[in-house]
């Protein structure tokens, strides 16, 4: 099993947003989502993900609300609210904007050491 | 964006319920845990795996709960409980912090109210900085004056300055006439006066250049206290006509509520200054009038750019000036600021110095009893910090509480500011410029809070920065070195401060009672001044004034009681008296004195019971004489010190001296006899060579209006007091009169001084009374910080004696180590209260004797008091209490 990797400061906002654009889902949802999708690279340690889940709620970003699971379970489920879908767009922007800067001056690193 | 605000607000209003949390906590262990058993791991496993992956419950809760805004708001409301718990507990702690800071900032607060106006507020004109105050000095005026036919080529020709103006020399009294005469005081100004300070009339308007002009239509501008109390504030003042001084004139505006006038005067009544300048070289010897003159200095000129370009019209001016008079003028240019405030700011200065350090003493006092506080709390700071409180919320919680006291601490400071404030306007001669108008203000309030936040933040990180380590918890003993020194110092520190304070004080102290105890030269006691205001306008001749005090002074020598009854036009020591130049006199049969040298004379016109009445000795010659009054010889009588000048080694009785100053035109009068010195020049500066005439029955002799009347009586003023008001007004019963037995006068002049004694010594006081505090605050704290080692070492057969001289050792050579700052730092600073200091060395060596000696007594009380409380501990019980 790979060493599960340091998420970058903020980034965490952004995989939850992420997460939940596709449906609503509670905290267990998103911890695996996110674990599955990054084929456990990023795992989320709890300890963060619920702070972060209610600094989103807090901002408006999300709103959460408690449903029946699958096998008959009361579970909280956060969906994403228009602000938060607005705040993904913006996020994800941004987050290109820095990855092509970082790989670009990655690039230019490989190219220099070549 | 209003959105997020709103959501925030909900949350802010309904807090979530923790056990919303939990539940959800709760589902996701749940998950972890059957998915781990569907993995295949055992049950209980399974439950351990998943808690651990999950980490601390409490910490995620608690995270949860700080993501929540606002959320800090009730950790505050906590940590605000929680220091009144803690102060409750140790009353005399709070008490003694609370004191201290009450008085540091009230102090504070209080002086700088009075000092802010004198040392920064800016004046209260259109950009202050520019206007200057411009004109000849010399000798016998300290202040700049003009001369009108100077002024006029000045205000042709100047070019460093955008305006210029001039107003009458001072205020003079004036009546204004109506059903019931009432004495005002009158002053006047050019037209370009107000604009000049940037000021316009709240009703009507300045004067118009027509009306500044001789000849001109009539017209004042009253002031806004006349408006508001004469005239209560008539919205028709405009337009009406009043009568000054008989002559009746319009009312063209009301000046503002605070204007302030550059000499610092106030007047009721102001009228057009109207300068002629052909007159001008006519009148007064061809020198003009004289009038003050102000000036606003271009953009970009600076004053001495401005005296640079001056200076060739000075010295065209000089050519005009007799010879004697040449030397000792000259042309001074200064800032408004310093005409206005030159004379007090070394006081303010120093006051402000003591109170800065009184402050810091406080300050110094409050940061060792918190010290001290967060020793003796190591443990418990301590036990929060192993229970699960972060360092941040440690230090905050001090923080807290630091800032409630000084939120207290500045609110009773703002009390004892207010009252001291009232303390110093009631008890502040009438000389210092700004300060009846002291008051506290937002300002000055603001200036508190800040310093009192300082405070609070200062020696709240004193305490908070210490890191509370985990051997605190079963240390018995917690005070740690480095730290005891830092208190030591704190004390040294304070001793050292208080040291200097007092030194000041002491000094002034000494000062002060060598003015009080002088020797004036005269007998004060029974005599009572008399000030009659003859209206001029109608006293207008020479002849009506004599009618007049002729008349009164023989009514006044038949009240009972009258022993000695004199007419003067100034007396001794202080305020208006006819000075001139000493080079001015000539002597019959002798060649001039060289002008410019012997300085001034003071020159009295009296009548011959002036000695009599104030008990001056004639200690050579012969008094006056009634026959002198009508007879047609010209009589003077020297001082001493000017016999001496004059005829040194000679006998003065017999010689003359030729008409010139203060004799006028005439014969040569005679010296008759010589006069013991009085003081006659305030009374802390060396005192002036004086000359008395003969004020004779003869008309000459009574131009002027500045006239006294002395009254030396057997008895009470209260009692002559009125017999002299019924008699003046049995004569003219219009003319308002002023009274003060002479001592009473005195003791005014001696004002200034008390004032700053007092002042300074009550500062002193409480930076001793402080400093004592404190260190009497360190003893007691080190001594029960030791009483375990005390214990043991009389366990082990020390005597009561051994452990007193241990601890006030201690506390002895903290108080000498300050001592001996102090006394460097006193005999450093003393200088700057030189200009304060009256026949008293800065470098006094009783003052440096007395108060080291002084202080060491009270410290070493300070010292014993719980150094002895420390030697009676019972050794069985401090061991066992381990």
């Amino acid at each position: 099993m790979p060493q599960p990797t340091d998420l970058l400061q903020g980034t965490l906002d952004l995989l939850i947003l992420q997460t939940l654009v596709l449906e609503p889902m509670h905290g267990w949802g998103v911890a695996q989502r996110i674990q599955q999708l990054s084929k456990d690279v990023l795992q989320i340690g709890q300890g963060s993900l619920y702070p972060a889940l209610y600094r989103l709620e807090y901002k408006g970003w999300i709103r959460s609300e408690w449903q029946i699971t699958e096998n008959n379970r009361r579970a909280k489920y956060y969906r994403l609210t228009p602000i938060g879908k607005k705040q993904l767009a913006t996020e994800l922007a941004a987050w290109d904007r820095l990855s092509s800067a970082i790989a670009s001056v990655l690039g230019r690193a490989t190219e220099a050491s070549a | 964006m209003i959105s997020e605000l709103l959501t925030r607000l909900r949350f802010l209003i309904l807090r979530k319920r923790r056990s919303e949390l939990d539940e959800e906590i709760e589902f996701h262990l749940e998950q972890a845990i059957t998915a781990r058993i569907a993995a295949g791991t055992d049950p209980a496993e399974a439950r351990r795996q998943a808690l651990i992956e999950f980490g601390g419950i409490e910490l995620t809760r608690d995270q949860c709960e700080e993501q929540r805004p606002g959320w800090w708001v009730g950790t505050v409301v906590q940590d605000v409980r929680y220091a009144l718990r803690g102060f409750r507990r140790n009353p005399l702690f709070t008490i003694s912090v609370l004191v201290t800071l009450a008085l540091g900032i009230g102090a504070t607060t209080a002086v700088f109210s009075v000092v802010d106006r004198i040392l920064f507020r800016p004046l209260p004109y259109a950009e202050p900085n520019r206007i200057v105050s411009l004109g000849f000095v010399h000798a016998l005026e300290r202040q700049e004056f003009m001369m009108g036919r100077f002024y006029v080529e000045w205000q042709k020709n100047q070019t460093p300055f955008s305006a210029i103006a001039a107003q009458s020399t001072g205020v003079h009294n004036c009546d204004l006439v109506e059903n019931d005469p009432e004495q005002l005081s009158c002053i006047s100004f050019q037209a370009g006066f107000l604009p000049l300070f940037g000021i316009s009339p709240v009703l009507g308007r300045n004067f118009l250049p027509e009306e500044d002009r001789p000849e001109g239509p009539p017209v004042v501008m009253i002031s806004y206290g006349l408006w508001k109390g004469h005239y209560n504030g008539d919205p028709h003042i405009l337009e009406r006509m009043i009568n000054v001084d008989g002559h009746p004139a319009r009312v063209v505006g009301v000046l503002p509520k605070d204007f302030q006038y550059p000499t610092l005067e106030s007047a009721d009544i102001v009228s057009p200054f109207a300068l002629d300048p052909a007159a001008q070289q006519k009148v007064n010897g061809g020198f003009g009038y004289p009038e003050r003159v102000f000036a606003r200095l271009k953009p970009g000129v600076s004053v001495e750019q401005a005296y640079a370009q001056m200076q060739p019209l000075f010295n065209d001016d000089l050519k005009w000036f007799p010879p004697s008079a040449k030397s000792e003028t000259r042309l001074s240019i200064r800032t408004l600021r310093d005409r206005e405030t030159q004379d007090v700011r070394p006081v303010a200065w120093v006051l402000f110095g003591f109170v800065l350090a009184v402050l810091l003493i406080a300050c110094a006092n409050v940061a060792g009893l918190m010290m001290a506080r967060g020793a003796v709390r190591q443990r418990e700071l301590a036990v929060r910090s192993a229970i699960g409180a972060s360092r941040g919320r440690l230090i905050r919680q001090a923080l807290t509480e630091a800032l409630v006291l000084s939120f207290a601490g500045g609110l009773a400071g703002l009390a004892i500011a207010q009252a001291l404030v009232m303390v110093f306007v009631h008890l502040a001669p009438t000389g210092m410029p700004f300060i009846s108008k002291t008051h506290l203000d937002l300002r000055i309030a603001a200036f508190a809070a800040l310093i009192s936040c300082l405070c609070g933040v200062i020696f709240g990180l004193a305490t908070a920065l210490q890191k509370p380590g985990l051997t605190a918890l079963n240390a018995r003993v917690s005070m740690s070195r480095n730290h005891a020194f830092l208190r030591r110092g704190l004390v040294a520190t304070q001793i050292a401060i208080s040291i200097t304070l007092l030194s000041g004080a002491a000094l002034l102290l000494r000062s002060f009672t060598k003015i009080e105890g002088q020797n004036l030269g005269m007998q004060t006691g029974g005599v009572l001044t008399v000030k009659v205001a003859l209206p001029w306008w109608r006293y207008n001749t020479p002849q009506k004034v004599m009618d007049f005090y002729l008349r009164l002074e023989s009514s006044l020598q038949r009240l009972p009681g009258t022993r000695a009854l004199a007419v003067t036009d100034s007396i001794p020591p202080g305020g208006w008296q006819g000075d001139f130049r000493f080079s001015d006199l000539q002597v019959q049969g002798k060649p001039p004195i060289a002008p410019g040298t012997g300085g001034t004379v003071v020159g009295r016109s009296v009548t011959p019971d002036y000695f009599r009445a104030l008990d001056i000795p004639i200690v050579r010659g012969r008094n006056f004489s009634d026959q002198d009054r009508t007879g047609d010889g010209r009589e003077v009588i020297l001082s001493r010190l000017l016999a001496d000048h004059l005829f040194p080694g000679e006998n003065p009785i017999g010689k003359r001296l030729l008409p010139g100053a203060h004799i006028s035109s005439g014969a040569a009068a005679i010296v008759v006899g010589v006069a013991d010195n009085v003081k006659n020049n305030g009374l802390t500066e060396q005192s002036d060579p004086e000359m008395y005439t003969l004020r004779r029955s003869v008309v000459d002799d009574w131009g002027g209006n500045h006239l006294l009347v002395i009254v030396d009586s057997a008895m009470p003023a209260a009692t002559t007091g009125p017999w002299v008001r019924s008699e003046i007004s049995s004569i003219d019963h219009t003319i308002p009169v002023e009274m003060e037995p002479l001592n009473q006068t005195l003791n005014r002049l001696a004002d200034r001084p008390r004032f700053e004694t007092t002042l300074l010594g009550f500062f002193a006081l409480v930076g001793l009374v402080l400093a004592v505090v404190g260190l009497y605050g360190l003893i007691a704290f080190m001594t029960t910080q030791r009483t375990q080692e005390i214990g043991v070492r009389m366990a082990l057969g020390a005597t009561r004696a051994n452990i007193l001289r241990l601890i006030a050792n201690d506390g002895l050579r903290t108080v000498l180590v300050g001592l001996a700052i102090g006394l460097g730092t006193a005999l450093a600073v003393s200088r700057m209260l030189k200009t304060l200091l009256f026949q008293v060395s800065a470098y006094d060596l009783l003052t440096y004797i007395a108060v080291p000696l002084l202080l060491l007594l009270v410290a070493l009380v300070a010292i014993l008091i719980p150094a002895r409380a420390g030697t009676r501990v019972e050794p069985s019980v401090t061991l066992r209490s381990e």
